[in-house]
């Protein structure tokens, strides 16, 4: 079994999540062999005959694309691993501004940067939109996380290199969160860092930004266990990914009004810095921007003006 | 002209090119480090609530994102004007010292040592953490156990391993809880032995070694606190690169001393001092500017660096062992932490309302050097300007003049070996360059090395 590792326009967060199955990687990799993943080892390119490799990061620029096409035809098996590979992730925010813009600024625009300061030239150009690599190639598997959790890697891993498919829960953050609604009286909103919340009742309901309801679950929701609201970091919820009426920003509206009994317009009202806020994730899927009732292309066009 | 290319340096945090430029009697002309990555964090984070950005910033990178995370919710809680409470402090504090643990146990004995303990021109298959595992297993299972700690500390403390939630502006989201602080402190006993054992095989580690290789003079920066080493909670302290004394900061007052410029042929950003002189930061700056560790283990190996290579260190291979120093260092905190009773206090946090200051400059040591956030926001605490300096900027000077150094001797009659390249990725790999920090992945390359005839450039 000879397995292997690419990066895209990423982090390098999923690979560091693979080593973190700390001692049961040495189990992985007794079993399968690993022939390229270049944070670890010297190999320069995937080789041939490929069983299985993870793609991780978004697609950024040709180079992006020219790896994932190479890795897809010497792979068998090709995993989407991440958030940044299923939805763009945290890179896909830079489709806030034209690839121009963002140079123009980073280069000349900041307080330690001169106005007349090169600006690299011989370097790969950006597309002229970030992609998850879904978007562009046939995956098999899709693992979403940003990264990915060890409770269920170690799970997953084994039994994708035995040849296995598990039956893993499919639900929501919230379906996993240890909260109880509590009275929603005087429901306003807050924003993420205001007061402290209490550690019995549901974010939601307290007035938090909470995207439990629309994000998918494998990740214990963590943050609304240590009492943070949770910003969608495992990517869309299953039922936003198979209906296309539901997107991020509509659920969490209309679930708000569902609970508070305010409408949906005097809900939408006291919603800010939507971009960030709703979408820091998944601004960068086509697939998500494709919903006719998305808010991303809003978000984008708003921005590029 | 003939360019030859080494792409990508591997084992390094993200993906970067070596390209050395050779002229027609063969000789090299010039070398450079390039990055084929841009990061837009410091565009795309303009319009952003600020208090999302410790959230966001951690995914800078998924090696040091405590540190992103950290630093930005120092510059946050400028903005709320709240003081983290004492608890809320120490528990950031042992954030930090995780990151470290983790990042230095990664790059000691994943990254780095293969070179050294299974050879550096050993075949590239099995130069590098499964080789070790398989001949040198002790050591890869300690390498396994310590990193363990700093990822269940940070777990534990920071809510997840990677891209920690839970540094809030005011202080921590939720306190450390007995058991938890119990078994964190078994851990870090056990962690701690043994990095005390690996000093043995560490402080060997460079005797073969031409402490020449890819030589620069640079001056420093590193933060101090009362003089002695520190990761938070300081003062910045500059030196040329004679070691005499340039000047400190704090906070906002960091623009007097800096300025980024950027080359073409690299995404990457410099960062020199305003005087124009470059320098750098990390392990080695670190230890050039504290007096002393403050703790017992790592006081004992800084004499022995120091003895080895004196008070005030040049040669970027020294890195290496300037890191274990450190390491070290971490490992004792991090115990002595656990062992403070205020560690598990409750009071972790001072709540947070409306915008006090428009501007919040957060600055911390991270395992690759100095980090800073600054954050301009208008009155309801949306980002106006972003402005992130990263340990790899200012490193990038010296690590694209030690490539040229290191290239200069080992292209022979015009060729470079595969051993000889790896030996120009050692010198790379003795900064512990992290490309996600300093660019943001937006792009890479990969080939393997490759002679490229008549390439006008
Ligand atoms: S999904 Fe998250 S951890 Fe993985 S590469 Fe993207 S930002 Fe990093
Ligand atoms: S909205 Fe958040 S706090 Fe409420 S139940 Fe869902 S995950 Fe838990
Ligand atoms: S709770 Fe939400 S933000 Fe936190 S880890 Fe889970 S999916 Fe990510
Ligand atoms: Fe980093």
């Amino acid at each position: 079994m000879k397995i292997a590792i690419e990066e895209l326009a990423g982090c390098s967060g999923c690979t560091i999540a693979v080593l973190d199955l700390h001692e049961a990687l040495l189990e992985i990799v007794e079993k399968a062999e690993i022939v390229y993943a270049p944070v670890i080892m010297d190999v320069k390119e995937p080789p041939e005959g490929i069983d299985i490799a993870f793609v991780t990061g978004a697609v950024r620029n040709r180079e992006n694309e020219e790896r994932l096409k190479l890795i897809r035809k010497r792979a068998k098996t090709l995993v989407a691993f991440g958030t940044c590979a299923c939805y763009g992730g945290i890179s896909g925010l830079s489709m806030l501004d034209s690839p121009e813009h963002l140079i123009q600024h980073v280069f000349r625009g900041v307080t330690t940067t001169e106005a007349d300061a090169v600006i690299p030239s011989d370097v790969p150009p950006f597309l002229y939109r970030a992609f998850a690599v879904g978007d562009l190639a046939r995956m098999d598997y899709y693992i979403t996380g940003c990264p990915p959790k060890e409770m269920y890697l170690k799970k997953i891993l084994p039994a994708l290199l035995a040849g296995e498919v598990l039956a893993l829960s499919k639900k929501s953050v919230c379906s996993e969160c240890d909260r109880i609604m509590g009275s929603v009286e005087g429901w306003k909103m807050k924003r993420r860092h205001e007061g402290v919340p209490d550690r019995e009742h549901c974010l939601l309901g307290q007035g938090y930004l909470c995207l439990g309801a629309v994000t998918f679950g494998r990740c214990g929701a963590s943050c609304p266990h240590s009492n943070v609201p949770c910003h969608g970091c495992n990517g869309p919820s299953l039922d936003i990914l198979r209906e296309p009426c539901r997107d991020i920003y509509n659920m969490m509206i209309r679930r708000i009004a569902d609970l508070t009994g305010h409408t949906e317009a005097e809900i939408e009202k006291e919603m800010y810095d939507v971009a960030h806020t709703f979408y820091p994730f998944t601004i960068g899927s086509l697939i998500m921007e494709d919903k006719g009732i998305s808010k991303i292309r809003d978000l984008v066009r708003e921005r590029s003006r | 002209m003939t360019e030859i290319t080494i792409s990508p340096v591997t084992r390094i945090e993200g993906h970067a090119r070596v390209r050395v430029w050779l002229n027609d009697e063969k000789q090299v002309e010039r070398a450079h480090f390039s990055v084929v990555e841009l990061r837009g964090f410091e565009k795309f984070l303009i319009g952003a609530a600020v208090e999302e950005a410790p959230r966001i910033t951690p995914r800078i990178c998924g090696i040091c994102p405590t540190s992103h995370h950290l630093a930005s919710a120092m510059a946050v809680d400028q903005i709320y004007g709240v003081t983290p409470p004492e608890t809320g402090r120490k528990l950031r504090e042992l954030l930090a010292h995780a990151q470290c643990i983790h990042s230095h146990a990664i790059h000691f004995f994943m990254l780095a040592a293969p070179d050294f303990l299974i050879g550096h021109d050993a075949p590239a298959l099995s130069r590098n953490v499964l080789g070790m595992v398989k001949q040198a297993p002790a050591i890869a299972r300690n390498a396994i156990e310590v990193r363990k700690l700093g990822q269940r500390i940070t777990e534990a403390v920071g809510g997840k391993p990677i891209h920690p939630s839970n540094a809030v502006p005011g202080g921590m989201s939720r306190p450390l809880e007995e058991a938890q602080r119990t078994a964190l402190l078994a851990m870090a006993k056990q962690g701690l032995a043994i990095a005390g054992e690996g000093w043995a095989l560490a402080r060997t580690l460079l005797d073969a070694t031409d402490m020449n290789l890819g030589a620069v003079e640079t001056g420093f920066m590193g933060m101090v606190r009362d003089g002695g080493y520190t990761l938070s909670d300081g003062t910045v302290q500059i030196t040329g690169k004679d070691g005499k004394p340039l000047g400190s900061f704090t906070g906002a007052d960091y623009v007097q001393h800096i300025r980024e410029y950027s080359e073409p042929w690299s995404y990457l950003k410099f960062v020199k001092l305003s005087s124009g002189e470059h320098y750098r930061v990390g392990p080695q700056a670190r230890l050039n500017l504290c007096r002393g560790m403050g703790t017992p283990l790592a006081d004992a190996a800084l004499k022995e660096y120091r003895a080895r290579f004196g008070a005030f260190v040049q040669a970027p291979l020294a890195a290496n062992l300037a890191r274990y120093v450190e390491f070290l260092a971490s490992c004792e905190r991090t115990v002595q932490l656990l062992e403070d009773p205020a560690i598990t206090g409750t009071k972790v946090r001072e709540p947070a309302g409306k915008v006090v200051n428009t501007r919040g400059v957060g600055i911390l040591e991270a395992p690759r050097g100095t980090l800073i956030h600054d954050y301009t926001v208008d009155e309801r605490g949306f980002i106006r300007e972003c402005n992130l300096i990263v340990a790899t900027c200012q490193n990038s000077w010296a690590i694209d003049r030690s490539v040229e150094q290191a290239a200069r001797g080992l292209v022979t009659d015009g060729v470079l070996t595969e051993a000889a390249g790896n030996r120009i990725e050692m010198v790379i790999r003795s900064y512990d360059p992290c490309i996600s920090c300093a660019t943001h992945a937006i792009g890479k390359r990969a080939v393997a090395i490759e002679v490229l005839d008549a390439i006008n450039i």
